[in-house]
């Protein structure tokens, strides 16, 4: 039995845990209003708000109702439009009829939810409320007239007094009274704890899963781990970070702490996916699913992290990333073995890491190449090393070679060229419908110039730099 | 017939008055909008409320009691003749209603190329529907679906359009092949050959065939440009998919449907299950977008029919987003070899255009129409080849033919000008003969505070900017089978009713304006009642026609509808029906300004419960335009500005500047929305879509939108949109529609900015980072 609340009703349902909660929406609860447009989350129009308690405190999002399995929803709010509609329009609704932000209107309730969902958040002003909708598509507008509602909403929600957001929200009309109740009627719901760890199949936020097989997921028993998730599992002892498994790319992108050490970090993690998706995308499905162009890999793998796992009978080891991937898809792990968490050393004074990702589109693509790196130096002398890449071999690849290379060298053209020169003869990418392998080969040359380019720009002359390579 | 004048011209440029001679029942002349209180304004959508509180109702959210859920068996493999269908494991699967069989094949070019053994269709690209279910649910409905046997004998296929032109290609089809010969379905050249996959050529179109003599024009010639250009396939995605409710209940069928043209819905199922068209009503109050693809019923509206009738019960059936992309409808790539010649002074002395262009199984590719009526050149020529491949069939998609023929078209124009080294905004005042584009260059010089542009490729640095322009034509096409009643009740209310469907280009908000501007009224007073044919029948949503096709007898019998109320007015207010005028909801006397009744009141005074008028569209005043090439079409002009990136070959638009016209503006916010949207595609068109056949498999590489790409908010840079005001005095509205010029220069305007940018020509789209690399030679 799951049990969530649906807008201002609590649901008890004993549909399959692996049913989308797009389809229960619809389908179940009757409620059409979100719309089914991709069913693999790329488009937005099935988006609807999530709900759940954090250490206490009630924190909302938008998720693509498509790929989120009705078992990572137990004990949580879920709010569709139907559950933000009152007796007049929200000042959400109402910018988007003032400023003709429907054409056809089937994107609108998705653009509706999102902007809501910004308006529960925590963030302000325009940028933000931009990136609110960076998960939604339009093909009719171009965009504008949503951007112009979206304007007005982040200077409403700026002009607003401060005090307990809910209550201003509620006061000023921006969302139905009933929403002042679900804290206690959530905490009601947790304390039901519910099965929620039988089964083969794991599940973290499902965006990989449901995309690739919904039957399955459909089917089977499952063990939901995004469910009853109580804090971001960020940990931090002296110099070292711990994430957990679970832990959302949001999570991670939003971790105080860690914009500390990488003050960067927002704008690379804006580079993957979308809004709704990194708040479902959690860093264990990411480094599983073993994509060789998975950005949380490239990530860490540069940080040199080690993932620590958890088998059955709780037996746990402890494998560096770079040893976790070992083919297509294949992993250093058995099938019951749980990524709990990883484990890295944070970045000191003298170490610098980049990260870098070129698509087809700028914002929220799959990587066509991406690559990080960190390199401690003392006196311009390179003393520790570590460079992966993406997108240039069956796995997401740590440049062993590379980053051995690297290590006592001094930073300068030559042994950038030639770092780059070592990195190409460890790749082995193909071409696909994300670029030729010559492209790819370029690309990683590109990424490799750019990340000295970003950090020691006094010392690296482009230009020299340019000038001096031929691949 | 009276003789009238109306405004005709471009306010604060040439605005004067032009006596027309029209018939008696054609309302008085309707002033410049500046005079208006409702029309030219900026209107709220009246069904805008529906939408953001997601109480407007889809085809998809469509539930009908007792309804099934249809799914079709798709081909998996591209080119094959079925052998055999097995569906009795289908059959006997508990929750399965119904099953059908397709007999011929629907879409496409449609030749009854029937395995003769097997009596069924051969299969010609992979997604080709077979056979369809209906079950009680969807899930069951797949289940079934995944139970049906299809045994194949595999033949040779082709998906590559240059692969397909060869000699010893597969042959597609065994037999000539009858269809459109441009994918907009204006042009029908009966009794095109094939040779293997190869159709043509098509040389003319409703602009007439070649004029003049090409050598003798070369010949003349101080400068001669060829050049060959590509774009790729395009698919409509609407987000939306196509889809249909059909409930066939003995012999009397209602449809729901996600369609553009409710008449042509309706009509194709009358035909196909040979019913009256009185016993087919096709609903259709909300849809989700279309772009061209929805104008027919479509292979899934047939099959949703047979399962209805089967199984006499409503059948639902939405395509999934893999369905929409690979058997819906797209733009044709085209291969476009073009050469012109000029004078020195840039007069164009001679035009030439080969084109291939594949849709895969059917529709024509033609691409011609905008190098035949954009510019003056007295020697013209174009051979247009239609090329067969194993792909899905293309569908009309928003400027069918223009958009890829304006890509190779204006660069050509850019090139042109370069080489006589003049502005290239310049050589067109030489050679385009429109008074609106002429006016739209004057106003976007000066907003873009544009100059000759600097010598292409010559900024510092990695990152180079670049700045371009081209133009749009589009033909003010009209649908004379546009009807629409207006009824007042005796409580004053006021609706509308026609058959014409709004995709959500705001059909039903300029309905609602015209009717109340003539009624003295608000829009939001009207209540409008369309996308159903039980009322009159309205014209299909393409071609930019709607506006200039359904606002015209809207206003007209609006005015009927008023002429009777003045009349009753007349005598309420005791004196002659000339000396009323209606203002503010008032109808007034003019000699004693006192005497007046409210809308309301007088609508009481009706001696029936409503009194209703109806008016089809009539001739335009002063003739048809169409059909001849003419320089008073719709024009646009649009600018881009870019920054390319020429280490990761990543180009950024920066800017867009769109001057657009479209006759007498109704609605301003709309025809701005129309504009970004159109912008936005054509951006997307020349930068991201590309739907990538794989050669091997013959199967569609990216059936989705994870890597069919579509841009989000954040690709969409600075549009400025300048609409100009433009009076033709051809209707009784004089309004003309926009979305279609709106997404044509687009692509054209950022290829010429990138070559500005980097001194390559960009020939080939979509322009992606490992293309701009190839072409500065660093892949
Ligand atoms: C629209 C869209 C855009 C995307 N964009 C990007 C992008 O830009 N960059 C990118 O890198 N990825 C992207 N992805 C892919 C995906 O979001 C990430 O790979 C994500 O991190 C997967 O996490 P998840 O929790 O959703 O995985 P799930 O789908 O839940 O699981 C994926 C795999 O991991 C396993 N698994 C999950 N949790 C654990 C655990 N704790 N222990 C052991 N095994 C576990 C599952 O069994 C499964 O095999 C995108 C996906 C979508 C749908
Ligand atoms: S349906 Fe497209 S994101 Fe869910
Ligand atoms: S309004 Fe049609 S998709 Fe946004």
């Amino acid at each position: 039995m799951i049990s969530f609340i649906l807008n201002d009703k609590l649901i008890h349902t004993d549909k399959p845990a692996g049913m989308a909660l797009l389809d229960f929406i619809r389908n179940e609860a009757n409620l059409k209003g979100t719309k089914s447009g991709c069913r693999e989350g790329d488009c937005g129009a099935c988006t609807v708000i999530e709900g759940q308690l954090k250490n206490g405190k009630l924190i909302y999002g938008i998720i693509v109702s498509c790929l989120t399995p009705l078992g990572n929803i137990h004990g949580k709010h879920i709010v569709t439009i139907e559950g933000i509609n009152m007796e007049t329009p929200s000042p959400v609704q109402t910018a988007l009829v003032e400023h003709n932000g429907t054409q056809c209107g089937f994107c609108t309730p998705g653009f509706v939810m999102s902007l809501t969902a910004f308006l529960l958040s925590d963030e302000h002003g325009f940028e933000k409320a931009r990136e609110a909708i960076d998960g939604n598509i339009c093909r009719c507008t171009g965009y504008k007239s949503i951007e112009r509602a979206a304007l007005e909403i982040s200077e409403m929600k700026s002009g607003l007094q401060a005090g307990d957001k809910l209550n201003r929200l509620e006061q000023n009309g921006f969302i139905p009274v009933y929403f002042l109740s679900i804290p206690d009627r959530l905490k009601k719901i947790q304390s039901n704890r519910e099965e929620s760890h039988e089964g083969k199949l794991i599940i973290g936020g499902g965006t990989d899963l449901l995309v690739q097989q919904p039957d399955e997921v459909f089917e089977g028993k499952a063990k939901f781990l995004r469910r009853n998730r109580t804090n971001n599992g960020i940990t931090f002892r002296s110099d070292f970070c711990s994430i957990g498994g679970e832990a959302t790319v949001a999570d991670i992108m939003q971790s105080e702490v860690l914009q500390q050490y990488f003050p960067k970090l927002p704008y690379y993690f804006k580079l993957i996916s979308s809004t709704p998706v990194r708040n479902m995308a959690t860093l264990a499905g990411n480094l599983v699913n073993a994509s060789p162009i998975a950005d949380l890999s490239i990530f860490f793998l540069a940080l040199n992290a080690d993932v620590h796992l958890t088998g059955e009978n709780h037996n746990k080891r402890t494998v560096p990333l770079r040893k976790f991937f070992i083919g297509y898809k294949k992993l250093n792990k058995t099938d019951n073995e749980i990524v709990e968490k990883i484990f890295f050393q944070l970045p000191d004074e003298n170490t610098y890491f980049n990260f870098e990702k070129v698509s087809k589109r700028q914002y929220l693509d799959i990587a066509s190449v991406n690559s990080a790196i960190s390199l401690k130096i003392k006196n311009n002398v390179i003393v520790d090393a570590h460079v992966s890449a993406g997108g240039v071999s069956p796995i997401p690849l740590y440049l062993k070679t590379a980053s051995a290379f690297l290590i006592n060298k001094e930073i300068n053209v030559e042994n950038i060229i030639k770092a780059n020169t070592i990195a190409q003869k460890e790749i082995s990418p193909i071409s696909d419908i994300r670029g030729s392998a010559d492209y790819k080969r370029l690309l990683l040359r590109q990424l490799t110039f750019t990340h000295f380019i970003e950090f020691i720009p006094d010392k690296i002359s482009i230009t020299k730099l340019l000038q001096t390579i031929k691949i | 017939m009276k003789k009238v004048k109306l405004p005709y011209g471009i306010p604060d440029y040439n605005l004067t008055e032009i006596v027309r001679e029209i018939p008696n029942a054609e309302p008085p002349a309707l002033p410049v909008n500046s005079k208006l209180k409702v029309i030219g304004k900026r209107v709220k959508r009246t069904d805008a409320l529906a939408k953001v509180t997601g109480t407007a109702v889809f085809t998809a959210d469509v539930y009908l009691p007792g309804m099934l859920y249809g799914k079709m068996f798709r081909a998996d493999i591209p080119h094959a003749r079925i052998k055999s269908i097995d569906v009795s494991a289908a059959k006997a699967h508990p929750g399965v209603f119904a099953i059908h069989i397709f007999k011929e094949m629907i879409e496409g070019a449609n030749p009854k190329e029937n395995n003769k053994k097997s009596g069924y269709p051969e299969v010609k690209y992979a997604g080709q529907p077979i056979v369809g279910v209906a079950a009680i649910s969807m899930d069951i409905a797949e289940e079934a679906v995944n139970l049906i046997r299809v045994e194949y004998e595999p033949l040779e296929f082709v998906v590559d359009m240059d692969d397909a032109r060869k000699p010893e290609a597969p042959l597609v089809y065994q037999t000539n092949v009858n269809q459109e010969t441009s994918s907009g379905g204006e042009d029908i050249e009966e009794g095109l050959k094939s040779r293997g996959n190869v159709r043509g050529p098509a040389t003319k179109s409703f602009y007439g065939g070649p004029r003049g003599n090409l050598k003798k024009g070369f010949a003349e010639a101080d400068v001669i440009i060829e050049r060959t250009y590509r774009t790729q396939v395009q698919t409509h995605c609407p987000l939306e998919t196509h889809g249909v409710v059909v409930d066939y209940n003995r012999g009397n069928v209602t449809i729901y449907a996600s369609t553009q043209s409710t008449k042509g819905t309706r009509n194709d199922f009358a035909k196909t299950f040979d019913l009256p068209k009185s016993k087919v009503r096709v609903i259709s109050e909300f849809i989700g977008g279309g772009f061209g693809a929805k104008h027919t019923l479509g292979n899934f509206g047939v099959m949703a029919g047979h399962l209805s009738k089967q199984s006499g019960r409503p059948v639902k059936l939405m395509l999934d987003r893999k369905e929409e992309h690979v058997s819906a409808g797209n733009r044709p790539n085209s291969l476009q070899l073009m050469k012109v010649g000029a004078k020195k002074d840039g007069t164009l002395t001679a035009l030439k255009l080969l084109s291939y262009g594949t849709a895969g199984v059917g529709l024509g590719s033609g691409v011609g129409n905008i190098a035949q009526a954009m510019y003056e050149c007295p020697n013209f020529k174009m051979d247009q080849y239609d090329v067969f491949t194993n792909a899905g069939p293309g569908a009309a998609f928003r400027a069918p033919g223009n958009v890829q023929g304006a890509f190779a078209l204006e660069q050509l124009i850019d090139e042109l000008a370069e080489r006589l080294d003049v502005d290239p905004l310049q050589l067109r005042e030489k050679i385009d003969k429109s008074t609106i584009r002429k006016v739209q260059r004057e106003r976007g010089t000066q907003l873009m505070n544009w100059k000759k542009p600097k010598k292409a490729g010559s900024d510092p640095g990695p990152v180079k900017k670049g700045i371009g322009v081209a133009q749009a034509h589009w033909p003010r096409f009209v649908n004379l089978d546009s009807t629409v009643e207006v009824r007042v009740m005796q409580d004053g209310a006021v609706e509308v009713r026609s058959a014409v469907q709004d995709i959500g280009t705001g059909t039903k908000t300029v309905l609602a304006q015209v009717v109340a501007e003539e009624l003295g009224l608000k829009s939001a007073d009207i209540t409008v009642l369309i996308g159903d044919t039980l009322f009159p029948i309205g014209p299909p949503s393409g071609g930019s026609v709607v506006t200039g096709s359904i606002t015209p007898p809207a206003r007209n019998a609006a005015h009927k509808v008023k002429t009777k109320l003045i009349d009753l007015a007349a005598g309420e207010l005791d004196t002659k029906a000339e000396n009323i005028v209606v203002e503010n909801s008032w109808f007034i006397s003019k000699s004693d300004r006192s005497k007046k009744i409210s809308f309301k009141n007088l609508a009481g005074k009706l001696r029936v419960e409503q009194i209703t008028e109806t008016a089809s569209r009539s001739d335009d005043y002063g003739g048809f335009m169409i059909g001849t090439v003419g320089y008073e079409e719709l024009g646009a002009v649009q600018f881009a500005e870019v920054s390319v990136d020429t280490e990761t070959g990543f180009v950024k638009v920066d800017r867009i500047m769109a001057v657009h016209s479209c006759g007498r503006p109704i609605n301003i916010s709309q025809i701005e929305s129309q504009i970004n949207g159109g912008v936005i595609m054509g951006i997307a068109y020349a930068l991201y879509e590309d739907r990538v056949m794989d050669k091997n498999t013959g199967h569609q590489m990216n059936p989705n939108l994870d890597q069919y790409k579509m841009p989000f908010s954040f690709e969409v840079p600075e549009i400025q949109i300048e609409l100009i005001e433009e009076y033709g005095a051809r209707s009784s509205t004089d309004a003309t529609g926009i979305g279609e010029p709106a997404n044509i220069a687009t692509a054209a305007a950022v290829a010429n900015a990138v070559y500005n940018a980097i001194g390559v020509r960009m020939t080939e789209i979509p322009i992606t980072p490992a293309r701009i690399l190839a072409a500065l030679g660093k892949i």
